[in-house]
């Protein structure tokens, strides 16, 4: 076992942790157009959710998680109702409720007294392999293969279902969409729903590799937003290549550097983008509204 | 029915008369400790508690008598969020102030908990000459700026372990390793934190000079969720022990990627998630055969009156849960904290700071943490032999109990190694 | 289901005094001019008072004063680069860059707070502008996303790097030479600001930026240079933000990351959604609500911010005016009974 191998096993499994982390946000967010700041807060919620299921109701940890996924779900689904609505089409309100929201669930939980050592969920299943000599347990790798599935599906769903078309053409054109009778409403109730299941599936998955700490939640949230502003807001191939160019580079810096630099890396990345390039790497719309 | 009636009320009359007697009897003003210290942490939460049963011993054991009047004890505590996400240093200031403004405390225990407020937390005590016995916050700034600036900063003492003592003690329990196991190449990761730098900067020194051969060292920023480098280079370089140095929730995931990673080398150093009694069950036996610091004995008992006498009252006056998560930093400290203070009150049968202050530095007692002493820089003494220092113990995870390993005094048996 | 038929109803109607605009006024009375003037005159006095009570009030409030002036300098600061269209989600970059600044300029040339304070404040300000200056041509979540990065990118770059003291920060800095100092410096700076703002938004210039905000497309038209003006709306509000940086450096003698705290952040924005954004007043009067309720909540614990991010979600989403306009809206009318002329005829 080398470093090079181990760069390379780790830059893959690192840059599928970073895809799922963002596929929930990047989701919503070409979709609808609804940037969900709330995104973190409902990844730790379901972290906290499945354990209390587990710990409290005695659930097995599959049943815990489908219910979970199914609440966190609806949770965005009222986040959209209470929160996103009544300020629809006001960018900026968007952003600062939705930041509020996930604010609110996060620091709920740190008041509750959730810091301690003892919140861990079980890994789906137990043991590992040796890849060129590089030892990875099996949760990473599924890790990698629900990350390139899942994105697989939605790309599929949204780009040739009629559900997922008609969703696009809100987020491209509201007017167009509600002309040919997309209702705009329950389009972006459904997108955000579907967002946050992802993020309580993403959390799911992620969360077994260590103990679920409350800062995690603001952490995902960066996480999700550098993957999406370099890949491209709403292009699923941007999505893919915006996590592969960070988790690889966090690696990289990582083992070659120190690990020290691989934090700053992605902070780093959502600065020089939005400076040189702000509709990302491969996203090709909204680069003449958001830029004068 | 009167007559049953009035036997009764006779009784109700007798013992509130009687608790007026003895409420007068103990005649004085409270006296008020102060804890203001990060409550959102588990070990600002055990501190206090342990503060607060300290306190509702010594006041069940009649208070403290100064200057002939019997005085209770009363512990205010506040919240400084310090260990929050974002919250600035100030805002744990402006807590430290707001406690002794309006509960004016005639010491504080336990106080800062990160060292970047213990610092300035020093400052800010020169304005109010208060006792303050610092049992958490472990920055090796501490000493020096008392011994540069005796006068301004004498108010202040530390009862927890300091950095310089952990390294001393990993050192030797390095020392041990080496000679036992013929091993010689270590592998450092640390959180990017000051107390964590300090520690692995000064057991690089001595490790080095001991004749081992550091193969890598990594400062991990808070808030990281992967180790693979590390591990990987630990791996790569024969590191035979990987002495990690955390006090980040996040370090779990450390714990759980060096097994799932086969990592063959030995674990021995300090993370504050695989400290706890319940950590087997957390990690799902990941933990098997892993080597943990306790910064104080109270967490794990050694075998002195005072020391498993607290560990007893901790766990009766809480309950067993709260006695099993038990924090391995602040609670045993802590709980001396008050008697040290109560025992110089007493000495000096007087509330009055530079008095209190005199007599703290002749403080000589046994405690939870063992023999309590301060150096000339207000810093108990930390050694290997609880009759004559405090003592910090390492235990070793062997089938999910934790088994004391050092130091020699205490412990129960020898670290070892799975073949 | 009947109801007693009503014969009143509520009327609500604008003073006399006040013509259909904001601003403008037909006084025509000393008592109307007391009406126009006295709540102004009288928080103007409340707030230079205040220093002088340090005997009533104790050390602690009088430290949440100065905290609260503090994040009132940030929520003027977010609320004029919002004036110009560009939303802050880091304010703490400001805050940041002028305590770093001004600790430096202590810790390495030794300068007294005298000098270190004013150079701090144009030093961090002038880094701020010429950090964003490339950003600026982002708009909407852009620009939000970008504010809220660059602290923490600042933050995980000194903790990298080691400069400025690295994770353990600066300590042993000069202090401010009082508490009445400390108060009259920071409430001063504020009412400064708030004038200098207030006057400026009714200049030529001000207006310029409004006009940015409202249409970029046609100011350009116009022959204005917007990028050049924008990074002037930064220069401007950076500068009380970053005195409050390099003022609480020296007030505490420290600066260190978490000088880049979100709380930072958060507060402001928050102060200026509660109290309204778009009048300069709205924001202190936010941060006069917000910084004691954080501190009432103290013993809550994490409960506080809970409570605060609810308060930034029910004012964005249920009265985006913020309680300012609201009740400025209120001070002006009054509201009486009148009569329902004709009473409906049972039904």
């Amino acid at each position: 076992m080398d470093l090079l191998a181990s760069t390379l096993v780790y830059g893959l499994v690192n840059s599928a942790v970073l895809l799922l982390t963002a596929l929930g946000f990047s989701l919503t967010f070409g979709l609808s157009g609804v940037a969900n700041f709330a995104h973190g807060g409902l990844y730790l919620l379901s972290g906290f959710l499945a354990w209390m299921l587990v710990h409290y109701l005695g659930l097995p940890f599959l049943v815990a998680a489908a219910v979970t996924v199914v609440v966190v779900g609806a949770a965005g689904a009222g986040i959209y109702r209470a929160v996103v609505m009544p300020v629809r089409g006001i960018v900026l309100s968007e952003v600062i409720s939705t930041f509020a929201a996930g604010v609110a669930i996060v620091e709920f939980f740190r008041w509750r007294g959730f810091t301690t050592y003892d919140f861990s969920l079980p890994a789906l299943v137990e043991g590992g392999v040796e890849i060129a000599g590089v030892s990875v347990d099996y949760q990473r790798l599924l890790i990698v293969a629900i990350g390139l599935g899942l994105t697989l599906i939605l790309w599929v769903l949204t780009h040739h279902t009629k559900m997922g078309l008609a969703l696009r053409g809100m987020s491209q054109d509201e007017y167009t969409a509600l002309s040919v009778g997309v209702e705009s409403d329950w389009a972006a109730m459904l997108s955000l729903a579907l967002g946050s299941a992802l993020a309580a599936v993403a959390g799911l998955v992620l969360l077994p590799l260590g103990i679920i700490s409350i800062n995690t939640g603001y952490d995902v949230l960066l996480i999700a937003l550098a993957v999406t502003v370099l890949g491209g807001l709403e292009s699923t191939a941007g999505l893919i290549a915006g996590s592969l160019i960070l988790g690889f580079a966090m690696v990289i810096t990582g083992n070659y550097l120190g690990p020290r630099w691989s934090e700053v890396v992605y902070l780093g990345a959502i600065v020089v983008v939005l400076a040189v390039r702000p509709s990302g790497l491969l996203g090709k719309s909204k680069e003449l509204e958001d830029r004068v | 029915m009167r007559l049953t009636q009035n036997p009764a009320a006779l009784l109700c009359i007798l013992a509130l008369a009687g608790t007026g007697a003895s409420a007068r009897a103990a005649d004085g003003p409270n006296i008020v400790l102060g804890v203001p210290t990060a409550l959102g942490t588990i070990e600002g939460q055990d501190s206090l508690r342990a503060v607060k049963l300290a306190v509702d011993e010594i006041n069940a054991a009649g208070g403290v008598e100064i200057g002939g009047v019997r005085r209770k004890l009363e512990v205010a505590s506040i919240d400084t969020r310090e260990a929050e996400a974002g919250v600035p240093v100030n805002d744990a200031l402006a807590a430290m102030e707001k406690l002794v403004d309006e509960k004016k405390p005639a010491a504080i225990v336990v106080g800062a908990f990160r060292s970047e407020v213990l610092l300035p937390a020093m400052d800010l005590n020169a304005k109010f000459k208060l006792p303050y016995l610092c049992t958490i916050g472990m920055s090796p700034g501490f000493e020096p700026k008392i011994e540069g600036d005796y006068a301004k900063y004498k108010y202040n003492f530390r009862l927890g372990l300091s950095a310089p003592y952990l390294v001393g003690n990993l050192a030797k329990t390095m020392e041990f390793i080496r000679k036992k196991f013929g091993y010689d190449k270590i592998y450092f990761v640390h959180g990017d934190v000051a107390w964590a730098k300090g520690t692995v900067a000064g057991l690089t020194k001595l490790t080095t000079a001991a004749g081992w051969k550091v193969v890598g060292s990594d400062p991990y920023p808070l808030g990281s969720r992967d180790f693979s480098s590390s591990l990987t280079k630990a791996k790569v370089g024969g590191a035979q022990v990987v002495v990690p140095v955390f006090d980040m929730p996040e370090s779990g995931v450390l714990v759980k990627q060096a097994h799932s990673m086969k990592l063959k080398a030995l674990i021995a150093g300090f993370i504050s998630p695989a400290a706890q009694a319940t950590a087997w069950d957390t990690f799902g036996g990941g933990i098997e055969g892993l080597v943990n610091f306790l910064f104080e004995p109270g967490a794990i008992p050694i075998k002195s009156p005072r020391s498993a006498g607290f560990y007893q009252a901790y766990g009766k006056a809480y309950g067993a849960k709260a006695q099993a998560s038990l924090s391995g930093h602040g609670p045993g400290p802590s709980y001396d904290a008050v008697y040290v203070l109560v025992d110089a009150m007493k000495r000096a049968n007087s509330l009055d700071p530079d008095a209190l202050v005199a007599q703290l530095e002749k403080t000589e007692m046994d405690g939870a943490i063992g023999r309590i002493a301060f150096n000339k820089n207000h810093q108990v003494v930390y050694g290997e032999d609880p009759a004559k220092t405090a003592v910090s113990l390492a235990f070793q995870w062997r089938g999910g109990k934790r088994v004391l390993v050092y130091p020699e005094s205490v412990a129960d048996s020898h670290i070892e190694v799975a073949k | 289901m009947s109801r007693a038929p009503r014969s009143h109803r509520k009327e609500r109607i604008d003073r006399g005094i006040k013509v259909r605009s904001d601003d403008i006024f037909a006084i025509g009375s000393a008592r109307d001019l007391a009406y126009v003037v006295a709540p102004r005159a009288l928080a103007i006095l409340a707030l230079l008072c205040f220093p002088l009570l340090q005997g009533l009030v104790s050390r602690y409030w009088q430290t949440v004063m100065l905290n609260t002036l503090v994040i009132a300098l940030l929520a003027l600061s977010w609320d004029l680069l919002a004036s110009v269209g560009l939303i802050s989600l880091g304010q703490s970059l400001f805050f940041g860059l002028g305590a770093y600044a001004a600790g430096w300029l202590d810790a390495h040339l030794g300068v007294s707070p005298l000098l270190s304070i004013p150079l701090g404040t144009a030093a961090g300000a002038l880094i701020a502008t010429a950090v964003l200056f490339p950003l600026l041509r982002l708009r909407g979540h852009y620009f939000g996303l970008i504010t809220f990065a660059l602290p923490l990118l600042f933050m995980r770059i000194v903790e990298t790097t080691g400069i400025l003291g690295g994770t353990e920060g600066l300590s042993s800095l000069k202090p401010l030479p009082g508490r009445t100092t400390e108060l009259y410096l920071a409430t001063g700076a504020v009412l400064a600001t708030l004038w200098a703002y207030r006057r400026m938004s009714a200049t030529d210039y001000g207006l310029v930026f409004q006009a940015i905000r409202d249409n970029e497309r046609s100011v350009m038209a116009a022959g204005f240079d917007i990028q050049w003006r924008k990074a002037q709306a930064v220069f401007l509000a950076a500068l009380p933000a970053a005195f409050a940086g390099a003022f609480v450096t020296h007030r505490y003698q420290f600066v260190g990351m978490p000088a880049f705290a979100l709380e930072y952040s958060v507060l402001p924005l928050t102060a200026a959604v509660v109290g309204g954004a778009g009048s300069f007043l709205g924001p202190v009067v936010g941060s006069f609500i917000l910084v004691p309720l954080s501190e009432a909540m103290r013993e809550f614990g994490s409960l506080r911010v809970v409570v605060y991010s609810l308060m930034l979600l029910l004012f964005t989403v249920g009265l985006p005016e913020g309680i300012f306009r609201f009740a400025a809206r209120k001070y002006g009318q009054f509201e009486r009974l009148a009569p329902i002329e004709e009473a409906p005829d049972g039904k």
